[in-house]
């Protein structure tokens, strides 16, 4: 790694001595033996209170007591204890009351409450000290050991994608072992990790949504590479969602231009991120919320126009998001057809795998339905540009059935059931 | 020779910051200690007056005066531990103004040694040269 000048490679033991380490770990133990002796003193101090409070309950039972009084050093006589009910308490400070036996006793209650709280506070701290100590141990067998920290700059391979991540990730990303021991600058870490993993989980999404496109399209997409390089460029001030709503816009607008570039993005993103494999549901999940929230956002009117398209998008986006997505859509009562929508999509969901395995095999079905999509104006503009790809594709690619197969389950691949769902 | 008496020079010079560090030092530990002892009495004062607001009107307070139990009124004994808390409330912030003093002292006392190490290093490295 080195080698290739991305990153840096420092022994942990250059950074950590070990003998320091150890010493560290010395001193942390040392005062946690203090704490636990002031711990000890505490708990004496309690169980002495506690025989007290016996003791003063159990005196005025008696008129008196005959008892052995201390006289000087040494020695005791004979006495008799009287007034049992008596006491001449030190209430601390060279104060002194005279108290009852009762009220002797909640004054000692009072008093072990203190200690109590004193004895959590102490072990608390000694928690604390144990969690560095061990830390500190940890890092001087590690540096002993040999271990060694991996610096490297997180570069993206995809040159758009790193215009979209570049705020966040130019800070440095660390290697694990960094961050480790990085505690410093965690956060800021942890943030940028935070965004590169929500940009690159969107991106998986699409790719895992076109992965199998890729093959068939290639010699397409190469025509429309630059364009579909420039377009994310534009977008990269907005974010994720922004984008994705622009492209939503945008093909309401101009569908028949538009799309297939977006297409073609959106393949590349694939052939990028196909190889990233991690799907987190719960970073799914929270897009998913992340996303009703925008469609929230948006004006009602807006919204009556776009939705179908932003749902389009979405639902390509997010297939494992969905239940959030449905969950905070019945919210939003204005939208008879996002509601409909909704509830089909429902439906549309258990569809998918049915209507994924159609449509490896019938092609022309599928291109049918689409055709004769109800009259909803921005389906139809969507479906269109769909046989507009599909028209598109032919023409570069050599497998005909494979790729309009593809094409037309490919884009939309959920929402094409959502509709037909609908249409029924 | 010049140098070797320059060297002796800032040798010298670097035993008295380093006495005057240890001298810091020792402040400052002394200063801990006498903080850690009026925490203490604050607290102990506080618990005083806690029991004091929880007795009621005709009990009899005493005050230890040497070998003596004298006996105080409860308004009298209330109104000395609030005094004595007070007292020691402005106690401990001196106390935090003079430490955080001192700790500067000590900074800065310690960039001086770091400075006079570093010369007496480059005296003796011309001197090994020469």
């Amino acid at each position: 790694m080195d080698g290739m000048g991305k990153g840096t490679v420092t022994p942990l033991a250059s950074l950590f001595p070990v003998e320091e380490s150890q010493k560290a770990a010395k001193r942390v133990q040392d005062t946690i033996a203090e704490k636990e002796k002031e711990l000890d003193h505490l708990r004496v101090f309690i169980a002495d209170n506690n025989n007290l409070i016996n003791l003063v309950q159990k005196l005025p039972e008696e008129l008196h007591h005959d008892i052995m009084v201390p006289f000087g050093k040494a020695a005791f006589f004979p006495g008799r204890l009287i007034h049992t009910n008596e006491f001449l308490v030190l209430l601390g400070e060279g104060y002194y009351a005279d108290r009852t036996s009762k009220q002797t006793i909640e004054v000692l209650r009072r008093r072990g409450k203190s200690l109590e709280s004193q004895v959590n506070s102490l072990e608390a701290i000694i928690k604390d000290h144990k969690a560095e100590a061990s830390f500190f141990i940890a890092t001087a067998s590690e540096a002993a050991g040999g271990l060694v920290e991996i610096r490297e700059d997180y570069v993206e391979e995809n040159p758009s994608k790193q215009d979209l991540k570049s705020g966040p990730l130019k800070q440095d990303v660390s290697g694990l072992a960094g961050a480790e021991r990085e505690t410093t600058s965690v956060d800021d870490k942890e943030f940028a990790r935070m965004m590169a993993r929500l940009d690159e989980l969107e991106e998986e999404e699409r790719a895992a949504e076109r992965g199998n496109l890729d093959d068939e399209n290639e010699g397409a997409i190469s025509d429309f590479d630059e364009i579909s390089y420039q377009r994310p460029s534009d977008n990269n001030l907005q974010n994720s969602e922004d984008i994705q709503r622009r492209m939503a816009l945008k093909q309401t607008n101009d569908i028949a231009t538009k799309f297939p570039k977006e297409h073609k993005y959106q393949d590349d993103m694939a052939d990028h991120f196909g190889s990233l494999a991690l799907q987190s549901q719960v970073r799914e999940l929270s897009e998913g919320k992340t996303m009703a929230k925008n469609l929230k956002n948006s004006d009602a009117s807006e919204m009556s126009t776009i939705y179908p398209e932003e749902k389009i998008v979405h639902a390509t986006n997010t297939s494992k998001a969905e239940v959030q997505y449905q969950a905070s859509r019945p919210s939003d009562d204005s939208q008879k057809c996002y509601q409909q929508a909704s509830t089909s999509s429902t439906v549309g969901h258990a569809d998918h795998t049915q209507r994924n395995s159609r449509k490896e095999d019938s092609t022309s079905s599928q291109v049918g339905c689409q055709t004769s999509e109800p009259s909803f104006d921005s389906r139809r503009a969507f479906t269109g540009s769909i046989i507009e790809h599909a028209e598109n594709l032919p023409k570069t690619s050599g497998e005909q059935n494979s790729s309009s197969s593809l094409v037309s389950g490919s884009q939309p691949s959920k929402p094409v059931s959502r509709f037909k769902m609908q249409r029924r | 020779m010049a140098s070797s008496a320059a060297l002796r020079e800032a040798q010298r010079e670097l035993e008295n910051k380093a006495n005057d560090l240890s001298k810091l030092q020792k402040d400052i530990a002394k200063n801990h200690q006498v903080r850690k002892k009026y925490t203490i009495q604050l607290g102990e004062n506080e618990l005083v007056l806690k029991e004091l607001d929880l007795l009621r009107e005709g009990a009899n307070i005493y005050k230890l005066i040497g070998p003596v139990l004298v006996k105080q009124d409860l308004a009298e004994a209330n109104a000395n531990v609030r005094k004595r808390i007070e007292y020691i409330s402005a106690e401990l912030k001196r106390l935090d103004a003079t430490l955080q003093d001192l700790e500067e002292k000590q900074n800065s006392k310690k960039e001086a040694i770091l400075k006079s190490q570093q010369k007496i290093q480059s005296l003796q490295a011309g001197k090994g040269k020469a």
